[in-house]
């Protein structure tokens, strides 16, 4: 067993699994008939994502889905942020918000779009308003616990050497719940991506991953759909570990816990 | 605070917000299109309440979910178990796990259609892949988690496979899986809405489509109502069940 | 407040600065628990005079952290009066340092950072601030590791940089809580060394509480055995041997045995509460 530890066996056996399923798949789709219409042959898949690609309108559908992630995500990220900073340090703030906070979070998330579409229509600024709710959310949380648990014990030291409140506030209350901070920020990038997809699927629009689904679901070509699940993995991916990396860095303080 | 009181000042917010939400609609200022107060909200529920219609949808949400949970615990229970036990079966399935599990659920709605269809079976399926991700993951970290230690004085002890299975490595394993089932269920539902508003012809989620599209923002509300309810009671019980067992592991 | 000379080979006793005194008077601080108050401290009088280093030995829960916690201001609920130089104290100042036997270093920052976080409300020019940081990391021989992460250094070494923060912005009392507990006995040892090198260089009055007899004696100038519940000063030793002390003196250690025996003896049965006693070796 010893030769399972090798980079090389690892990466053979990792796509053992993966390349029996695309045999299957290719498998089915020699089948014919109604299976053929959802078993897509690989290689129309191939020429699909070839051809979106030289078009143009992969690397379009990609960009609208991911600036409304991105921008989502700073919206919703910095007034979660500030809304569960400013909660930690008020208690009265925090025993009216509090409740409300929690009660409106037990919603599914999506399950507002109806309601959001009824108030502000089904455009841009609708799905913008979902994907800021859905980045708001964790890290409202977890800037509240952040904050929360910062130690005396640095507070303490804060005031032996004079600091002012905001002082205090700058240098060790806000770098103090960072690691939490952060934590709420790759949480909330999650939920942003999930929400971007699901509103666009919901809403239609000129250009995104989502709609481009939907739209695929429509004229039953499963080509452009695995074609987009494919970016939307590829992307998901990139920025989850984009956002790791950055925490990685703002935190290379901490001491490794293997 | 005693624990009434602490209830009290907990929702007093609440009704706080509802005062104001019915204040604000009987001003007028907000046409019935924006803004309905909640005293409309609530006859709304009623009625759906009475001639039954709340019920079918509620009833068949939680049909749906109630099933797609079942299959997706227990294959991702199954599935977090082994890959936890076997490290050949770690390297062949864990790299695939890993990479399906960066794409949203709800990215694999419009291809689980086009082979599923839009049945029940459908969207049992997607509830059952939004369940087992994370169960799978809690089942993985539970398992691994266990000192070796115990399995070192199981074999010492001789002890057979099952008992050891009942009565050594699911106690130990069980809190990291309850929340992991917790964190499953939760998705689960929140999945399952979204499924019904894009691909549905009952359920709650379809229900508030279907007011979003007749403009009865009373409808919307109602159902938005539900679905918060239900998720909180659906958190709140397992929860409970996981207190119950860290008391009982501390004992 | 003029800055003091640096890092020179100690000074001859008549350089001894003449701030840093301090008067404890009638100080006495209640605990509320579940309505009953709780007596921590009871009319403690002290006088300390500047440059000199004071321990304070006693069993537990005899109130000598909270002693160094009032006089260090970050507990200001007391009766009685402490003054600094003969004025009232009111709060932290930058006056009188604290180091406590966790070494509280910010963790998210480096070493210099740390000792130079301690500089922000002083009027110290910017420009000379980098100089005055590296000079105490120095003074604690810490040279070579400003660019260290906390959780990188040990115990001893984070310690000793918690006390180049503390110097850093010349305190006129320097209050230290069992500053060495937290360390192994064989870093203890060194530090202590380095304890005492330092005071000898600085000069400053230093405070040290300690549950470690030996270290008291080794480190002070006098030391003061507390009672406990409620605390009150139960006498206080003069330590008459010449600096740098050395450990192996017996006078040092029959010191030691007297009051190691005092502490874990039966309370004298006079105790009538005197400012101080002294006894001469």
């Amino acid at each position: 067993m010893a030769r399972l530890n090798t980079p090389v066996a690892r990466i053979l056996l990792g796509l053992i699994v993966p390349v029996l399923i695309l045999f299957w798949w290719q498998a089915q789709s020699a089948q014919g008939g109604a299976r053929a219409l959802a078993f897509v042959p690989l290689q129309e898949v191939g020429a699909t994502l070839v051809a979106q690609l030289a078009s143009g309108f992969l690397l379009n559908d990609a960009l609208a889905t991911l600036s409304r992630a991105v921008t989502g995500l700073v919206l919703g990220g910095l007034a979660g942020t500030a809304l569960g900073v400013a909660m930690a340090m008020s208690r009265p703030l925090d025993r009216v918000v509090g409740p409300l906070y929690h009660a409106v979070r037990q919603v599914p998330l999506l399950g507002w779009l109806p309601l959001i579409g009824l108030w502000v229509g089904n455009g841009d600024e609708a799905k913008l308003l979902i994907v800021s709710l859905a980045a708001f959310y964790p890290t409202v949380l977890n800037s509240y616990e952040g904050v929360r648990t910062v130690e005396q014990r640095y507070v303490e030291v804060a005031r032996l050497f004079g600091f002012s409140a905001g002082q205090r506030f700058v240098h060790v209350l806000l770098p103090a719940a960072l690691p939490l901070i952060l934590t709420g920020v790759a949480q909330a990038l999650a939920f942003a991506w999930i929400a971007t997809i699901g509103t666009e699927m919901l809403f239609g629009a000129n250009a995104g991953l989502g709609a481009t689904m939907g739209v695929a679901q429509a004229q039953q070509r499963m080509d452009i759909i695995l074609v987009a699940i494919l970016a939307a993995a590829s992307l998901g991916f990139t920025l989850h570990y984009s956002i790791a990396s950055l925490r990685r860095h703002l935190l290379r303080w901490q001491p490794v816990i293997h | 605070m005693n624990h009434l009181t602490r209830i009290a000042a907990g929702l007093a917010p609440l009704f706080g917000l509802l005062l104001l939400w019915q204040l604000a609609s009987a001003s007028g200022v907000f046409p019935p299109q924006v803004l309905v107060p909640p005293s409309e909200v609530g006859a709304t529920l009623a009625q759906l309440w009475r001639n039954g219609e709340l019920w079918d949808h509620l009833g068949t949400s939680l049909f749906r979910l109630v099933f797609g949970f079942l299959a997706g615990a227990a294959i991702g229970l199954a599935f977090g178990t082994a890959i936890a036990l076997s490290r050949l079966l770690e390297a062949l399935f864990a790299p695939l796990f890993q990479a399906v599990r960066q794409v949203p659920v709800l990215a694999f709605i419009p291809m689980l259609v086009l082979l599923l269809g839009i049945e029940e079976r459908f969207k049992i399926v997607v509830v059952a892949v939004a369940v087992f991700f994370p169960v799978a993951l809690a089942a993985f970290d539970g398992v691994r988690g266990i000192p070796k230690s115990y399995f070192e004085v199981a074999r010492l002890y001789r002890t057979p496979a099952l008992p050891f299975v009942t009565r050594i490595l699911l106690p130990a394993a069980i809190p990291p899986v309850l929340t992991g089932l917790r964190l499953g269920l939760t998705r689960g539902w929140l999945v399952l809405v979204a499924c019904e508003l894009l691909a549905a012809d009952s359920g709650i989620g379809q229900m508030m489509e279907m007011g979003r599209q007749m403009f009865r923002i009373d409808v919307v509300l109602a159902g938005v109502f539900v679905s918060g309810l239900v998720g909180f009671f659906l958190d709140r019980s397992v929860k409970l069940v996981e207190r119950r067992f860290v008391r009982w592991k501390e004992a | 407040m003029t800055l003091h000379t640096r890092i020179e080979p100690p000074p001859a006793a008549a350089d001894a600065p003449a701030t840093g005194a301090l008067t404890v008077s009638g100080l006495s601080k209640d605990f509320r628990i579940d309505g009953a108050a709780l007596s921590v401290l009871d009319r403690i009088d002290l006088d300390i005079r500047a440059g000199e280093f004071v321990s304070i030995v006693g069993a537990s829960g005899c109130g000598k952290s909270t002693l160094l916690r009032l006089i260090a201001g970050l507990d200001t609920d007391y009766a009685g009066e402490i003054r600094l130089d003969g004025k009232r104290i009111a709060g932290t100042s930058l006056d009188r340092g604290l180091i406590f036997q966790d070494h509280r270093l910010f963790p998210w920052l480096t070493l210099e950072e740390n000792v130079g976080l301690a500089l922000l409300n002083t009027d110290i020019p910017k420009a000379q601030r980098a100089r005055i940081v590296a000079e105490h990391i120095a003074l604690v021989n810490l040279s070579g590791f400003e660019k260290a992460y906390p959780h990188q250094l040990s115990g001893g070494m984070a310690q000793r940089a918690a006390i180049a923060r503390a110097l850093v912005t010349e305190p006129k009392l320097l209050l230290l809580d069992e500053p060495l507990g937290a360390l192994d006995a064989l870093t203890r040892v060194h530090v202590q060394h380095e304890l005492q090198r330092i005071w000898r260089t600085h000069r400053s009055t230093m405070i040290m509480v300690t549950h470690d007899v030996e270290e008291a004696v080794f480190l002070g100038d006098r030391v003061v055995v507390m009672d406990a519940r409620p605390g009150r000063i139960r006498r206080i030793v003069d330590i008459d041997l010449p600096h740098p002390r050395d450990r192996s003196s017996p006078v040092l250690h029959r010191l030691r045995d007297e009051i190691l025996a005092e502490l874990t003896g039966p309370p004298p049965e006079n105790l009538v509460h005197l400012p101080v006693r002294e006894v001469r070796v």
